[in-house]
């Protein structure tokens, strides 16, 4: 299956088209602790330290329950820090910056059940740029056929399937034309074929739009397969023990790229570290 | 409780037809059915003293004569007119209050505490001293009946403000949508089954509410009309104006949940289809 | 984990709002910006209502509709959970009463007590008759769904085990839908005490609904609020005693039926 124009995007002009201006993504010794069951703090972050550049991909993988989804919220600004800090170019983030958004894991739960697909696309931007009807509505119809969902936009979400479902979140998050987007996890629920769609779908709409790309997984593959660099998070507190580049070839082909022996040395090396981080680092 | 259809060790038939048959609420109706000729029996041959128990073939004759000579009719609509005016003030106040107590914590340490307290009071009791304040009229009937629908609306819109899926407000939030907006397109939807539930309970409320109170004060409506009646003796006209109420109430309630099932097809077929998709 | 400041702000607002409504109610009266005649000041009302507790004169009304609430809400409750648990457990029974009792539940119970005052007279009979005729449905209808709601594979095992229909319906189906039939007898106990004090009214012979219509018609303004009081206070006090007891039954039970 060839690979990076599944989804052959349309080309258009205008805002629609054009990539985005990026900024440096700063995370500085983030640290997130919760209240626990008796009274007493768990430390969910200890301290993660990230800087990425602008239009980078960033992958972080980590075992389940390692504060991957709770690092991702702080830096998308749902989530105040403990301790520490992001910042987004010149910008403190202090609340939901304007140029982030971040991509749910219950993808199917983040799409708003009482609003059609095109509406559900229409409500990331409809509220900032006040464009006529028809200006949202092509705009809408722009991102939707990017994700090859462009006949669907009077659907309701719960009338498509896992996969589509998770095109149209991709969709409404890029058609809020974000600097940085934050993905938690967000092919971790459909099934194998479906996932490697998904890859190549956000591979090429990434390298369109260029927008900084933070991907949260526990799947080692698709880490390596996406990213431009690897960051490896431990147990709580969590930490990044180590960052990894990838430095495989750009575009990147689905089957080829994954039988690459660069590819299967980085996975190997990722493995062998995580298992034996599992071993003598897990708590509970 | 299933009865097997085909019990492989009887050396009957197979008893489809009977179990099929049990499966109907036939038996029902027909228990209804014997209960009504027994009315009727009962009533033509004297069996029960006649003046209070007419034939239900009389009251019915009654009934339908009413509705077509025009005697009915204004009840009907009197009692509607007012029962839809309180119930649109009840559940206006009920919704907003929800709302406020729901997304505001203050709001909700001042109100619920006295919410809570003017709830168990039993609605008639009310009607007596305010007919010093309001008279004897629609004032004081509306005041009863919405003060009694005020409370399952308010209480439904705070449970269901409150039990908004999280993953809609953060949606709302990573796109910077401001909080007015997202109160509009996201939170009222999301929690508009709840709304909706409490604005069935007191649909039903506001009914028997605006009886009590026609029946109570004043002379106008349809429960003033059965107390009338009963005062009279007529008791045909009475026992009409019993099934007259029970059809009204009965069709408020269906036609509601019509509404209602179309208004949020969206939460059903989404709970049909939903969940996390595989 | 409210701090002791966040409790105390609590009860300050809750009690601020009422507080200040009589407040405001008294200056009003007072000062002659609402009608004293028609809406005295709360102080008297509270004056007058001490007056009816003091001398006792609250108890005979009181004792009679707690008399008949109570009567008429046992007899209607027993009756709905002994056929709740037949409808919901049998499914031929179930078929035969469902008709039936799906054409008399939208009916509106206060619509009954002109017929029911035809037949029994304005007395306890009639008041008893229409409480119980009232608490009847909701207690039933929440039976049907509690016993439909308990699994069969609870009832199929003890039946393995050779327990008795009686002893099945004792151990396993009342306190397993007893939630739900909490439920509908707390909706019951407020449709009740309802009813109650409707039919008083319209009877006139005696209870708390017949001394707050009494109090009104005779134009003794502050007694028709004082009774007014002592309603609210009982439909307050049933409530906590209904949670009291709710709580002590069905202990075990964590999620609440809706």
């Amino acid at each position: 299956m060839s690979v990076v124009t599944n989804f052959r995007p349309r080309k258009t002009g205008g805002a629609a088209g054009a990539p985005v201006a990026g900024s440096r993504l700063l995370v500085d010794q983030i640290g997130k602790s919760f209240l626990g069951p008796d009274g007493g703090a768990i430390s969910a972050i200890g301290s993660v330290s990230l800087d990425v550049a602008p239009g980078e991909f960033l992958a972080i993988v980590g075992p389940s329950g390692c504060g991957k989804s709770t690092l991702l919220q702080v830096i998308a600004g749902l989530m105040m820090p403990s301790s520490g800090k992001v910042r987004l170019g010149e910008q403190d983030v202090t609340g939901e910056p304007a140029h982030m958004v971040y991509l749910f894991q219950q993808y199917s739960k983040s799409l708003l059940p009482w609003m059609t697909v095109a509406n559900n696309v229409m409500f990331a931007f409809n509220h900032r740029l006040k464009l006529s009807n028809a200006a949202a509505k092509s705009r809408c119809r722009d991102y939707l056929a990017m994700v090859g969902l462009a006949d669907f936009g009077n659907h309701y979400p719960w009338q498509l399937s896992g996969g589509m479902q998770q095109r149209v979140a991709i969709a409404r998050a890029l058609a809020a034309e974000p600097q940085v987007l934050l993905m938690d996890e967000p092919f971790s629920s459909v099934d194998a074929l479906t996932r490697l769609d998904l890859h190549s779908l956000i591979l090429d709409l990434w390298g369109q739009k260029r927008f900084t790309a933070v991907l949260v997984t526990h799947d080692v593959d698709e880490a390596i397969f996406l990213a431009d660099r690897v960051a490896v998070l431990t147990h709580r507190p969590a930490t990044i023990s180590e960052v990894i580049e990838t430095k495989l070839p750009r575009p990147r082909h689905s089957i080829e790229t994954r039988e690459s022996p660069e590819f299967l040395a980085l996975r190997h090396r990722l493995l062998k570290y995580l298992l034996a981080r599992n071993q003598d680092g897990a708590h509970a | 409780m299933t009865q097997a259809v085909w019990d492989p060790g009887a050396r009957s038939l197979p008893r489809l037809r009977v179990s099929r048959w049990r499966d109907t609420r036939a038996t029902g109706v027909l228990l209804v059915l014997a209960l009504l000729a027994l009315w009727e029996a009962s009533a033509r041959f004297g069996i029960v003293q006649s003046t209070n128990w007419p034939p239900f073939s009389t009251v019915m004759v009654t009934l339908v004569a009413g509705l077509g000579d025009g005697e009915l009719m204004p009840l009907i609509l009197s009692t509607l007119w007012r029962m839809a005016r309180a119930y649109a003030i009840g559940c206006a106040l009920g919704v907003t209050v929800g709302f406020a107590i729901a997304l505001s914590r203050p709001m909700r340490q001042l109100l619920l505490p006295t919410i809570e307290l003017l709830r168990p009071i039993p609605i008639p009791a009310i009607i007596p001293p305010l007919i010093f304040l309001l008279g004897l009229g629609d004032a004081l009937r509306i005041f009863a009946v919405a003060f009694a629908c005020f409370f399952p609306v308010v209480l439904n819109t705070f449970a269901g403000v409150r039990s908004v899926e999280p993953v809609y407000h953060q949606v709302a939030r990573t796109f910077g949508v401001p909080r007015m907006t997202a109160l509009r397109r996201v939170v009222f939807p999301a929690s508009l089954p709840f709304i909706l539930a409490g604005l069935r309970t007191s649909l039903g409320i506001a009914f028997v509410v605006t009886i009590i109170a026609e029946m109570i004060v004043g002379n106008e409506g349809l429960g003033n009309y059965l107390v009338t009646m009963q005062f009279a003796m007529k008791t045909s006209e009475m026992y009409a104006g019993i099934i007259l109420l029970t059809a009204i109430a009965y069709l408020l309630n269906r036609l509601f949940i019509v509404w209602e099932a179309h208004a949020i097809r969206w939460a059903r077929l989404a709970e049909a289809m939903g969940g996390e998709p595989r | 984990m409210p701090s002791g400041r966040d409790r105390a702000t609590a009860v300050v607002l809750g009690i601020a709002l009422p507080l200040a409504g009589l407040v405001a109610l008294e200056i009003a009266s007072r000062n002659g910006w609402a009608n004293p005649t028609f809406l005295p000041p709360p102080t008297a009302i509270l004056a007058t209502f001490w007056g009816i507790i003091a001398s006792g004169s609250f108890i005979g009304p009181l004792a009679q509709t707690l008399l008949l609430l109570f009567t008429g809400y046992g007899i209607g409750c027993v009756a709905a959970i002994v056929l709740g648990i037949l409808m919901g457990s049998s499914r031929p029974v179930f078929n035969l009463f469902e008709p039936l009792t799906e054409l008399l539940r939208p009916l509106p119970k206060p619509a009954l007590l002109p017929a029911l005052i035809l037949f029994l007279g304005l007395g306890a009979r009639m008041e008893i008759t229409i409480v119980a005729l009232g608490c009847f449905f909701p207690v039933l209808i929440n039976t049907i769904q509690g016993v439909r709601a308990v699994e069969p594979t609870m009832i199929n095992t003890a039946r393995t085990f050779g327990h008795g229909t009686m002893a099945i319906w004792r151990r396993i189906l009342l306190p397993a839908s007893a939630p739900y039939i909490l439920a509908g007898m707390r909706i019951s106990l407020g449709l009740g005490l309802i009813l109650v004090v409707t039919a008083e009214m319209i009877a006139g012979s005696g209870g708390l609904g017949d001394s707050i219509l009494s109090a009104q018609r005779t134009f003794l303004v502050k007694e028709s609020y004082a009774w007014l009081v002592v309603l609210a206070l009982l439909g307050l006090l049933l409530t906590w005693l209904f949670t009291w007891v709710e709580r002590r039954l069905a202990f075990w039970n964590a999620p609440q039926a809706q």
